[in-house]
């Protein structure tokens, strides 16, 4: 059961009468059996999994949290004891809750280095052994990976991290928090929720709202168009292009994976879309996982505009950990040392970041071509902080004004073009077809006779798709535009008369009926992030 | 203190006008995970505190007098 299946469609409408014809208080009770019923449906078996990690995550947030009111009782007890003492008690309680929070943590990568990256380490360590002569074979691990296990363990890092850290306190209710790590709009592809965020929110019982509701309804529709129209329409001509990648050079090459990195926002953004809207029929809100990121200046600001809460969660639990840690301090001494003040201060952020893309990247997949393309990103912004210096040098010599329109567009456009060759690595078959695709675009670079004779019809749209595909692209950026001038294009339509706004309406179911790619030609069910 | 925390945040980020606030430094972005790791290692030094990543909270961060409020705390301790 997908986001774009009718199935869905009547699973939510089933779920929202039910939610809101129940007593306020039970309300929770109606999203935890809809979310259960929809994993089940989804992963069957692999439910046992969702249960083993929720369990464990609830064991291990409960040993903390009541150890530190243990501790806090006992300090609060005892005020004759010395500050030092009192220091020191502090100290070891510390150093026990860390090390439960380690089991913790451990356990719950174990299910997702068992699941998704077994394989990817037994093949890479098959082929050492083969390398230095020793012929090993590849043990058979062909398990399916459940639904939305990269996201939810990460869900569960985050809450036994805080709970540690002292953020909130542990969830009370194992049944409540069986729904926290399951609400079902946001399983599949995320965004990845944080419990104070979300837990509140899911627990408390929301009353109907018209509006709210009628909110919710055109974000949803939102989203099927954009997965529908534009992202299932997109991956007809961008899958032409890397399947037979030996067919194509120059241009079409960067083009087909800038058409790819159009398709994965459409269709990531437009599940968010749909997950979001869903949401906010029952009044519960979701976090943003997307800001325009295609006005990003640069790579930088990309990954600050694109999968936010990822980037969220890797900032807060491996860049700063990794950036505050002893071995980082003892790193920065060193390279004081060696290269002055200024460059030891940045050079284990430096390191903690190259770490934090290469996690990224490997989190997308067990594969080299991921890790390849989270490198390529963390590559580009570690140079652009190291050349910031000679970089404002360079612009003030050039009499560059950071605020012109034409420098801003030019910062836009080269983001753009670099992450559409980052994008090579993460679409291309593996890391090889991405470098010999990457070499096939500098051959006849500037033919761009593709774009008048007949090689985009050979692509697999027809002409009136591709005058469909190009007026939906221009609404989507269109939207995007006016988000980033402030304009809040619901509630702008919500001002008009009646007949304005149901033509909006009627033009976007209209839009996703007639439009959508429903056909054999490419599974529309499938979301691109459902993947990873 | 106020004056040395607002020298470090200057140093920092020469493009922020740290006295006349109308943002949450952490909050809305105004600094990224970057300056937020340059300015624990400057006020660690400066202030002889040991910030750790469970102190690195936006209600610790949102303004200059937030971050002299934190230094205090961690000095007291």
């Amino acid at each position: 059961m997908t986001f774009v299946s009718a199935a869905f469609g009547v699973f939510v409408a089933g779920i929202s009468i039910l939610y809101f014809c129940v007593k306020k208080n039970y309300r929770w009770i109606v999203l935890l059996l809809g979310s259960y019923f929809f994993y089940w449906m989804s992963s069957r078996a692999f439910t046992v999994v969702l249960l083993l990690m929720t369990s464990v995550t609830f064991a291990i947030g409960k040993m903390i949290d009541t150890r530190n009111k243990k501790c806090a009782i006992y300090l609060n007890g005892h005020s004759e004891i010395t500050s030092e003492e009192r220091k020191a008690y502090k100290q070891n309680h510390k150093k026990v809750n860390k090390h439960i929070l380690i089991w913790g943590v451990l356990l719950d990568l174990s299910m997702l280095l068992l699941l998704k990256y077994f394989h990817f380490f037994s093949e890479n360590v098959c082929e050492l052994f083969r390398w230095i002569g020793i012929p090993v074979a590849v043990p058979e691990w062909n398990l399916l990976i459940p639904i939305g296990l990269s996201f939810y363990t990460l869900q569960a890092i985050a809450y036994m991290t805080d709970v540690y850290r002292g953020k909130y306190q542990a969830d009370k209710n194992p049944f409540k928090f069986m729904l926290f790590m399951s609400y079902f709009p946001q399983i599949v592809q995320g965004p990845i929720a944080r419990h104070d965020h979300l837990a509140k929110q899911l627990y408390e019982g929301h009353e109907f709202d018209y509006k709210r509701c009628m909110f919710g309804l055109q974000l949803i529709l939102w989203g099927l168009m954009k997965k529908l129209v534009i992202a299932d329409r997109l991956a007809i001509p961008v899958n032409m292009v890397f399947n037979h990648y030996g067919d194509y050079n120059g241009l079409i090459v960067l083009f087909a994976a800038f058409g790819y990195g159009l398709q994965v926002y459409a269709d990531f953004s437009g599940g968010m879309d749909i997950a979001r809207g869903v949401s906010q029929i029952w009044g519960i809100d979701l976090q943003l996982n997307f800001k325009q990121p295609y006005f990003a200046r640069s790579i930088e600001e990309f990954w600050r505009r694109w999968h936010i809460t990822l980037g969220a969660w890797m900032k807060d639990y491996v860049f700063y950990p990794l950036s505050l840690s002893g071995f980082s301090g003892n790193i920065s001494k060193k390279a004081r040392k060696l290269f002055g003040s200024n460059m030891g201060k940045k050079i284990p952020s430096f390191i903690a970041m190259f770490i934090v893309y290469f996690l990224v990247g490997f989190w997308h997949g067990p594969e080299w071509k991921y890790i390849a393309y989270g490198i390529w990103n963390g590559l580009f912004i570690m140079s652009g902080i190291l050349s910031e210096d000679v970089y404002c040098r360079i612009k003030k010599k050039l009499g560059i004004h950071e605020e012109r329109f034409s420098w801003k567009f030019f910062q836009m456009i080269r983001t753009i073009v670099l992450c559409s060759v980052g994008r090579l690595f993460s679409r291309s078959e593996n890391l090889t077809v991405a470098f010999l695709m990457i070499g096939a675009s500098f051959k006849g670079f500037f033919n761009v006779a593709f774009l008048i004779d007949k090689t985009l019809i050979r692509l697999g749209l027809e002409t009136a798709d591709w005058i469909i595909l190009c007026m939906m692209l221009l609404v989507m950026l269109g939207v995007d535009a006016a988000h980033e001038k402030g304009i809040k294009i619901r509630q702008t339509i919500a001002k008009q008369g009646i007949v304005f706004r149901w033509i909006v309406y009627y033009a976007a179911i209209f839009a996703v009926i007639i439009f959508g790619i429903y056909g054999s030609v490419y599974d529309s069910a499938s979301f691109i992030y459902q993947q990873f | 203190m106020r004056e040395k925390v607002i020298k470090i945040l200057e140093d920092v980020r020469a493009d922020i006008d740290f006295n006349n606030l109308d943002k949450k430094l952490m909050d809305d972005e105004m600094l990224d995970s970057f300056d937020i790791i340059s300015i624990v290692g400057e006020f660690n030094e400066a202030f002889g505190v040991d910030i750790s990543v469970d102190d690195l909270l936006p209600e610790n961060f949102n303004t200059p007098e937030a971050m002299v409020k934190l230094i205090v705390k961690l000095q007291q301790e």
